[in-house]
C-alpha cells in the first residue's frame, strides 16, 4: 500500500473515523457518568446508614415503650439533613411509629412491608433494625434523596461539553480533511496536465531540434556548393593562367626565345592569388594568427588610397573622411584587407557608379546603450564605409556576416569578404554594424576601441 | 402544612396504641400496655453477672400478689428473649427471695403488701416494678399522665439493688428520682 493511497483511505474514512470518535467519547462519558453515579450513591448510602444506624439506637426506648413524641424529636433531628428524604420509624408490629417524608408525591409507607415493597431497588434505601440487648424493637427505614437535577446536570454538563467539545474538534479535523483531500485531487489533475504539457513540450522541443538540425545541415551543404562552385572557379581561372603562360613558356622555350619572363610573371601572379584565396580562408576560420599593433586607422586609409582608387575603378568617386586621430589596436594587414574587402562590395552594389564614403572619428561614448550589448562606454574610433548602391532587403542583411553567403554570381565572389571582416573585427574586440535599405545604400559602421596607451599618451 | 398534619395524624394513631380513656373496659387496654412494657425494660437494665447461673439461663419474670394483668404478660412475652436469655413467668401469691425473680412486679394482695413485697427483694439483683397509684414505688413505678402510660425510675434503689438502667430509658421516664422509697 503507498502512502498516497493511504492518504486517500484515511480521508475517505476520515469522517467515519470522526464519528466513530465522538461515538466512543459520548460511551466513554456516560461509563464515567455512570461509575460517578455509583460512586455517589455508594457514597450517600453509607452516610444514609450511618444516620439510620444513630437513629435506631436512639429510639430505642421510645419505640419500647411507645412514646411517639420522644421518637419525633430524634426522626425531626435528622431533618436538616437533606441527603435524607423519608424517614419510617416502625414498631416490633411493623407499623409506622414516627416519621416525615420530604417528598409529598412519597409519604412515609404506613407498614414496614409497604416501605419494602416500595423500594426494590436498594441503591438508595436503609432498613436498619431497632434492638435493645438482642430485642427487636422495630425496624428504622431510611430513604436516601434521589441527587437533584441541577447537581446532576452540573455533573453531567463538563462530560458533555468535553464531548461536544472533542466532536466539533473532530468535525472541524474531518471537514478539513475533506478539504484537503478535495485540493490534493485537484493538485494530481494539475499536475497530470502539468506533466503531459510537458512531455508535449519536450517531444515538440526534440522535433524543432531535428529540424532545426535539418536546417543547419541543408544550410552547411549550401555553403559547401557555394564555396566548392566559387573556389573551384576561382582556382579554375588561376589554374587556366598558369597552365596557359606555362604552355607559352613552354612553346617560347621550345622555339629557342629565352624571353619568357613575362609567363613566369604570369604564373607566379596566379600563384600568388590563388595564396591569397588560401590566406583569406584561414582569416575566416579563424585560424591565421594575429599580429595586433597600435594601429591608426586613419593612417592606414590614406596608405591604401591608391590601390582603393584602383580597385574601385573609375566610375565611383571616392569621398575621403580621414579625421579619428586616435590609435587602436589590430592586425593593419587584415585591417586593411577588411577595408579594401568592404570597399570593393560597396564598388559592386554600385553597378552604375556613385559614391563611396570612407569616413573615421574619434568617439568617445559615454552611454553604450544605444550601441548594442558588445559595445562599452569609453573612447571608440568609428570607420564608415559607405555606398549609395542597392542597399541590401532584410533576408539579405539578415545573412549579409554568414561565410559563403552571396548575392554575387557565381564565381564573382566566395561569400567570405563580409564574414571575414566581421570575424577579424570580433576577434580584435570590435563591432561590426550594417545599416542599409534596399535602394538606399549600405553603410558599414565598425566600432574599435582606443588603445589605452593611446590615450595614457595624451594625457602624459 | 399537608405534610406536618400526615405526620400529626400518624402520631396520633400511634398514640392511640396507648392513650388509654378512663373508661372500665379500657383498663385491659392499659395492662396490656403495661404488660408489654414489663418485659421491653429488661434490655435496658443491666443485671450483674452473677444474677444468671448460665450465659442462657431463663429471665425470670415474676407477678406477685394480684395480677392485673389476666394473660396480657404471657402474650406478649411468648417469643421474647432478653438476650440469651429465654423469659420465664412465675406467678407468685407472696414474695420469695429464692424464687430467683430478675423482675419482680410487685402487686400486693391480701397476704402481702407491696412494701413488704418489695422488702423481701431488697438488696439482691431484681428489678421491682410497681403499678401507678402504689404509695410504695419500686425501682421503676408505672404513672399514667393524660391517659398515657409512663413510668418513674428510682435510681439509687436501682444501685442499691446492684442494677444499672441505660440512660435511654432514663429519658424516656416521667420522672427520675433518687431515693424515693420509703
Amino acid at each position: 500500500m503507498t502512502a498516497q493511497s493511504q492518504f486517500r483511505l484515511v480521508t475517505r474514512y476520515g469522517v467515519w473515523f470522526a464519528l466513530i470518535g465522538v461515538g466512543v467519547l459520548l460511551l466513554a462519558g456516560f461509563f464515567v457518568s455512570t461509575f460517578q453515579d455509583r460512586l455517589f450513591e455508594a457514597q450517600r448510602l453509607r452516610e444514609v446508614t450511618v444516620q439510620a444506624q444513630i437513629l435506631a439506637a436512639s429510639v430505642t426506648a421510645p419505640v419500647a415503650f411507645g412514646d411517639v413524641a420522644t421518637a419525633r424529636e430524634y426522626v425531626d433531628a435528622l431533618r436538616i439533613n437533606p441527603e435524607v428524604e423519608t424517614i419510617g420509624v416502625y414498631d416490633s408490629h411493623d407499623r409506622l411509629f414516627a416519621g416525615f417524608s420530604e417528598d409529598p408525591a412519597r409519604p412515609v409507607p404506613p407498614t414496614l412491608a409497604r416501605a419494602r415493597s416500595l423500594h426494590p431497588d436498594e441503591r438508595l434505601t436503609v432498613f436498619m433494625p431497632i434492638r435493645q440487648a438482642s430485642l427487636a424493637l422495630g425496624t428504622v427505614y431510611v430513604r436516601a434523596a434521589g441527587e437533584s437535577v441541577e447537581r446532576r446536570l452540573a455533573r453531567y454538563a463538563s462530560i458533555m461539553l468535553l464531548a461536544i467539545m472533542a466532536a466539533l474538534f473532530l468535525a472541524v479535523m474531518a471537514t478539513a480533511q475533506r478539504a484537503l483531500r478535495s485540493v490534493n485531487v485537484e493538485l494530481e489533475d494539475r499536475a497530470l496536465v502539468l506533466a503531459d504539457t510537458n512531455r508535449r513540450l519536450q517531444t515538440e522541443m526534440k522535433e524543432r531540434e531535428k529540424a532545426e538540425e535539418a536546417l543547419r545541415q541543408s544550410q552547411k551543404m549550401e555553403a559547401v556548393g557555394q564555396l566548392s562552385g566559387g573556389l573551384a572557379h576561382d582556382f579554375n581561372n588561376l589554374l587556366t593562367i598558369i597552365k596557359g603562360s606555362l604552355h607559352l613558356l613552354h612553346k617560347r622555350l621550345a622555339q629557342g626565345n629565352t624571353d619568357v619572363q613575362r609567363y613566369l610573371d604570369s604564373a607566379n601572379e596566379g600563384i600568388d592569388r590563388a595564396a591569397a584565396l588560401t590566406r583569406r580562408l584561414l582569416a575566416f576560420s579563424r585560424r591565421q594568427p594575429l599580429s595586433p599593433t597600435a594601429v591608426s586607422i586613419s593612417d592606414l586609409a590614406a596608405g591604401m588610397s591608391e590601390m582603393v582608387r584602383h580597385s574601385v575603378g573609375e566610375h565611383v568617386h571616392i569621398d575621403w573622411r580621414l579625421n579619428a586621430r586616435w590609435k587602436t589596436v589590430c592586425d593593419a594587414n587584415q585591417m586593411e584587407s577588411v577595408i579594401l574587402n568592404l570597399a570593393i562590395n560597396g564598388r559592386d552594389a554600385m553597378p552604375d557608379g556613385g559614391t563611396l564614403t570612407i569616413e573615421t572619428r574619434d568617439l568617445p561614448i559615454a552611454d553604450a546603450a544605444p550601441y548594442g550589448a558588445d559595445v562599452t562606454a569609453g573612447d571608440h574610433i568609428e570607420l564608415r564605409i559607405a555606398d549609395t548602391g542597392t542597399g541590401m532587403s532584410d533576408a539579405v542583411r539578415e545573412r549579409a556576416l554568414d561565410p559563403f553567403f552571396t548575392t554575387k554570381p557565381l564565381g564573382r565572389g566566395t561569400g567570405l569578404g563580409l564574414s571575414m571582416a566581421f570575424g577579424f573585427i570580433r576577434q580584435s574586440n570590435g563591432t561590426l554594424r550594417i545599416d542599409t535599405a534596399p535602394g538606399r545604400g549600405t553603410t558599414i559602421v565598425i566600432l574599435m576601441a582606443r588603445d589605452p596607451a593611446d590615450k595614457d599618451r595624451e594625457t602624459a | 402544612m399537608r405534610l406536618r398534619a400526615a405526620r400529626r395524624a400518624i402520631a396520633t394513631a400511634a398514640l392511640l396504641l396507648c392513650a388509654l380513656p378512663g373508661r372500665a373496659e379500657d383498663r385491659s387496654l392499659e395492662y396490656a400496655v403495661k404488660a408489654t412494657f414489663l418485659y421491653k425494660f429488661a434490655p435496658f437494665v443491666e443485671w450483674p453477672p452473677s444474677a444468671f447461673d448460665q450465659s442462657n439461663a431463663p429471665f425470670v419474670l415474676c407477678i406477685v400478689g394480684n395480677d392485673p394483668f389476666a394473660d396480657s404478660v404471657e402474650k406478649t412475652i411468648a417469643t421474647q428473649r432478653v438476650g440469651d436469655h429465654p423469659i420465664v413467668l412465675r406467678r407468685l401469691a407472696v414474695a420469695d427471695p429464692r424464687a430467683g425473680c430478675h423482675l419482680l412486679f410487685a402487686a400486693g394482695s391480701p397476704a402481702q403488701t407491696v412494701a413488704q413485697e418489695l422488702d423481701t427483694v431488697r438488696g439482691a439483683p431484681t428489678l421491682t416494678v410497681t403499678d401507678s397509684g402504689d404509695a410504695t414505688p419500686g425501682i421503676i413505678q408505672f404513672v399514667v399522665i393524660d391517659g398515657r402510660v409512663n413510668f418513674d425510675i428510682d435510681t439509687v434503689a436501682a444501685a442499691a439493688n446492684h442494677l444499672t438502667i441505660s440512660s435511654k430509658l432514663l429519658a424516656l421516664a416521667h420522672g427520675v428520682a433518687q431515693g424515693v422509697r420509703r
